[in-house]
């Protein structure tokens, strides 16, 4: 097979929606000089892979596990930025720290009500267990939009408020309208897709860790093709390699397009414009 | 023609995938490989790795297209017959170490690095099968740092050494030997990361690069696509196996 056939044969059936960006300004190792610049080497690099639409939420330029709220207000500064200025790429997510959870819940209020953020991230402050995450929860709820929560389960040992997959589901118990999006399916691994298996109001994402073999037909097989999501954690992942998790199965065409667009789609109030393929505004077929 | 110097065969332990010879070779072909370089997974974990090499001897002997490349461990008595076996098949290019898992230290295997580079056998060795993250918490092996790979190639300036599976940071930090070293070389199959080859190519890495995938564990389309989403043709068709054709004399 030639260059040219091959990369023709690893064409994307459908454009993809990723749901885990983050600027390449708030990781290390890359030298950034302008949000400008952060915007374009994101969106050409996604381009190249076959992604057309990007959820990103900042951490805050170094990354704090605990940051202030003045540090997730200046990070959702810096998303909605972004947006402004790439707006058919990026749907910027409210960053929060369960930390403080009222003026978390007044930042949503800030980034989602009046900024029309599509989505709410949480990290590693506090795990998905801690009352601190209520409130958020609630608010997301009130703007009726996702909450992409952080989840591992790491064999050498999860940060103290690292959540493991177990935790969000107990988030999704205790809050059985919010929509959650569970983070890093691979991260989650075998287990935690069980953890997570009753909980219908979570979807994975399948970004982060390697592009293990069988994880995501065994979360399609155990969650159902609805509650796969596409994400890559790009810029510390490879935007084609997060999709080859996909893009790799043998599953059919069309479980490969919802994992890849139309299930995150349906994640969204109308207003933030996503549809899933074949119902976009003005499409009358 | 495109190059796989890195695939296995053999039983996963920690994900559900089918890593017999013809399921790896299958996916393989699928995303228009040409050549794999195979080796026993099932070695890693076995008290003699070559034990498990006849499995892909046989594999050579079924399909022209699979390369074998058995594991040799230096800590089991009889390796030099092993080394034998394989510096006399006539498809054998390289043998593969699997420091991590035997174990041993790097710097106790000179006496067979010394041989390979008197047989002219290429040695891949291994940094990582799998993130630490991720494994059995009772099986627990540690990567070997690809900075050690290095030295090996610092001290056996006649052999050429592959370092297995670095990841893209650790290929970075190493460019000054990967530029240095001539007998050096880095696999790809774990360079994950934004734009990952494309910065690793921008350094003046192209020559020193080798397409690898790590299947079964990964997704051979995952490898594919961080090589050719993002590099010219000329760079790509270097990693995907120009490089490996010169450096190995491949026809």
């Amino acid at each position: 097979m030639n260059l040219s056939n091959l990369r023709a044969h690893l064409q994307l059936p459908c454009p993809a929606l990723d749901v885990h960006v983050h600027p390449l300004s708030c990781i290390e190792g890359y030298q950034i000089g302008s949000i400008d610049e952060d915007i374009k080497l994101l969106t050409e690099s996604a381009k190249r892979s076959g992604v057309e639409k990007m959820c990103i939420f900042s951490l805050y330029p170094t990354c704090p596990s605990e940051p202030t709220i003045e540090q997730c207000r200046k990070s959702n500064d810096y998303n909605r930025a972004m947006r402004d200025l790439a707006p058919d790429w990026f749907l910027p997510f409210c960053y929060v720290n369960p930390m403080y959870p009222d003026e978390s819940a007044v930042e949503i209020d800030r980034c989602v009500g009046k900024h029309r953020f599509p989505g709410v991230k949480l990290w590693v402050a506090r795990r998905a267990t801690d009352p601190g995450l209520d409130p958020i929860c609630q608010a997301a709820i009130h703007h009726d939009v996702p909450l992409l929560q952080h989840a591992w389960s790491k064999t050498t040992g999860n940060m103290v408020g690292e959540s493991f997959p177990a935790d969000v589901a107990d988030m999704a118990r205790r809050h059985p309208l919010a929509r959650i999006i569970m983070a890093h399916l691979n991260g989650c691994g075998l287990r935690g897709i069980e953890d997570v298996a009753d909980c219908p109001n979570i979807v994975v994402d399948t970004s982060g860790g390697d592009p293990e073999s069988g994880i995501v037909e065994a979360a399609v097989e155990r969650l159902g093709a609805n509650r796969v999501v596409y994400g890559s954690d790009a810029p510390i992942r490879h935007f084609g390699v997060q999709l080859g998790k996909t893009l790799g199965t043998n599953l059919p065409h069309k479980i490969k397009c919802d994992i890849l667009w139309n299930n995150a789609a349906r994640l969204f109030p109308d207003w933030a414009g996503v549809r899933p393929l074949g119902e976009e505004a003005g499409d009358d077929r | 023609m495109i190059v796989d110097v890195n695939a296995f065969t053999g039983h996963s332990t920690s994900y559900p995938t089918d890593g017999s010879v013809s399921a790896v070779r299958n996916s393989l072909c699928a995303v228009g490989v040409d050549r794999i370089f195979l080796s026993p997974l099932n070695a890693a974990w076995f008290p003699n790795p070559h034990r498990c090499n006849q499995e892909v001897y046989d594999a050579s002997d079924d399909f022209d297209d699979i390369v074998p490349v058995p594991i040799i461990d230096p800590t089991v008595t009889t390796w030099r017959d092993e080394l034998a076996r394989a510096a006399e098949h006539p498809k054998v290019k390289a043998v593969k170490l699997l420091p991590a898992y035997s174990p041993y230290e790097l710097s106790s295997a000179d006496d067979l690095l010394n041989e390979l580079a008197k047989a002219v056998l290429a040695a891949v060795i291994q940094t990582r099968l799998e993130d630490p993250r991720r494994q059995h918490p009772l099986a627990q092996v540690p990567d070997i740092p690809a900075s050690e790979v290095a030295g090996v190639a610092e001290r056996h300036p006649d052999l050429t050494v592959i370092i297995g599976g670095p990841r893209w940071a650790e290929i970075k930090a190493l460019s000054d030997q990967l530029l240095a070293l001539p007998n050096l070389y880095a696999d790809v199959s774990q360079a994950d990361g934004f734009d990952s080859l494309k910065l690793l190519v921008e350094m003046g890495l192209a020559p020193r690069l080798l397409f690898g995938s790590h299947a079964p564990i990964f997704i051979p389309w995952s490898a594919m696509a961080r090589v050719v989403n993002d590099l010219n043709n000329v760079d790509a068709e270097a990693i995907l196996g120009g490089n490996t054709e010169r450096l190995l004399h491949m026809e």
